[in-house]
Parts: C-alpha cells; structure tokens; sequence
C-alpha cells in the first residue's frame, strides 16, 4: 500500500496537537492570579504561540519559494511559495485570533495599535492573504507569479522585524518566553506542552504544505490535460 | 466574561479555522485527482510534464 506522507503527517499534528489541547486544559499548571487579569485565558498561549512559531515556518517557506521563482524559475520553487503562502495564511490568522480573544480577556481590548509586534504579524498576515486570494483570482501566468512571488519575496522584511519587536519595542505585547534571558523562564511542565505544541503544529504544516504542493501540480497537470483536450498543444 | 469563556472561544476558533483549511485542502486534492484520472482514461495517457509555465521560460532561455 502506497503511504501518503502527507496525510500522514496531517494525521499525526491533528494527534499532538489535540493532546496539547487536553494538557494545555487539564495538566499545566495554572499562572500566578496576581500576575494576569485572567489567569484561565492565559492556557490559550499553549495553541498561539505554537501557531505563530508555525507561521513563521511558512513564511519562511514562502520565502525561499519566491526567491527561487524570481532567481531561478523554479517550478518546486513556485509551489513552495503556494503552499507557503497557504499556511502562512492559516497559521497567521489562528495565531491572530487567538491572540485577540487573550487581548480582550487580559488587556480589556483585542488589538492596540500602537504595538508593533501585534502590527508587524497583522501586516504579515494579510500579505499572506492577499497573496492567496490575489493567486485565486488571476489566471495563472509569469507576470502574476512575478508580481506575488516579489511580494513573498520582500513582505519577509517583517518577519525579523516581529521576532524582534517584542525585545526592542515593548508596549503591549508580552515579552519572549523562551529565548529572552531571566524574564522569560518557564516551568518546565509549562515548557513541556508548549514545546509537543510546537513540533505539532511543524508536523501539521508539513503535512499540510505536502499536500498543497501535490495540489499545484495536480492544477497544473489538469491544465495540460485540457489544453490537450481542446486541441490547444 | 468569564476567563474559561474566552479559553473556550478562542480554541474553538482556531480548531474551526483548522478543520475548514483541512478539509478544503484534502477535498481539492480528492476532486482534482478524479478529475485527472477521468481526462486521462478518455485520453488513453499519463504523466505529464507538470509545469508548463517554468518549462516554457527555461525553454526559451535555453534558446
């Protein structure tokens, strides 16, 4: 029996991150109630962050696919910067939620304006929208693969921008909570399930970045196949 | 609101949004490859060189 690696890796984040739910709701412990306003909300980071880290994964993959689009005409490169765009998309917009709803429970409002990280991963996310919807309603051709893929291409400026945004400028947005010295230890059972919430969702937007790319070129064969249909080869 | 309100809100959220994007993506997958397989059983072909944009540019670089 052919394995579908796709599906496979689908199956398995769904796994992880469904027991990093359970742990995330039954086992970590709970935060300190006279550090947060809403001591409960605090568990939805157990997704978030790992939503963001995810996101930060596909950026990267929409990156690399438009650089090699633009440099190279790459044909892998370009469905690397489709897949890539389509979880940016996903994992922004999960992370952004989230997020908002922590910032009504916590702060009192779900956006501010004024902070930089939560801008720069806004920005971030409705490049990435744009770019799928943008993608759905052009027809496929070299000057809109040019045009998105220099988008995905130069849009990547934000992404060091938000990674360090929190560090340098922190106005709303809580600081790192691994990686930024004495202020962001964690505990370790709090760190446990953040981190099988991480490689979860890596595995999950593996999967689904597989498939995706198997889809562009089921699209792109299609088209052969009706080109040749209508006599147009 | 109750802070358990905004903890339920919030993952019910993301794993609505989760199980819309995965199902779009494997529903695409299944309904593009029925429809391959049909067009190329009417054909009587298979395999092809899978993208026709790329080829045609380093094609005509090449040239």
């Amino acid at each position: 029996m052919r394995v579908r690696h796709g599906e496979l890796l689908l199956v398995m984040g769904f796994t992880g991150i469904m027991v990093t739910l359970f742990l995330a709701w039954e086992w970590a412990p709970s935060v300190s109630i006279d550090a947060f306003e809403s001591p409960e909300a605090q568990r939805i980071f157990y997704w978030h962050v790992p939503a963001a880290w995810a996101a930060f994964i596909a950026f990267s993959v929409l990156f690399i696919g438009s650089a090699l689009w633009v440099f190279k005409r790459s044909p892998v490169g370009w469905r690397l910067h489709v897949a890539g765009s389509e979880a940016s998309l996903a994992c922004g917009l999960m992370a952004v939620w989230s997020g908002c709803v922590w910032g009504a429970a916590e702060w009192g409002t779900p956006w501010d304006w004024t902070d930089v990280r939560l801008n720069t991963f806004g920005l971030l996310t409705l490049l990435a929208l744009f770019l799928v919807l943008g993608r759905q309603s052009q027809p496929d051709g070299i000057e809109s693969r040019d045009t998105f893929s220099t988008f995905g291409l130069y849009g990547f400026v934000l992404v060091p921008i938000t990674y360090v945004a929190t560090r340098i400028w922190q106005i709303r947005h809580p600081g790192p909570v691994i990686g930024g010295g004495e202020e962001s230890s964690l505990s370790s059972d709090m760190g446990l399930v953040l981190l099988l919430g991480a490689i979860s969702f890596t595995i999950l937007i593996a999967g689904h970045m597989i498939m995706s790319i198997r889809i562009t070129e089921y699209e792109q064969r299609l088209e052969r196949l009706q080109n040749k249909v209508d006599g147009r080869i | 609101m109750e802070g358990m309100t905004y903890l339920a809100i919030a993952y019910l959220g993301m794993i609505l949004g989760l199980g819309i994007w995965t199902w779009t993506v494997v529903s695409r997958s299944i309904n593009l490859q029925s429809r391959i397989k049909a067009l190329e059983d009417s054909l009587g072909l298979e395999g092809f060189e899978s993208d026709i944009l790329a080829s045609e540019v380093n094609d005509g670089e090449e040239n």
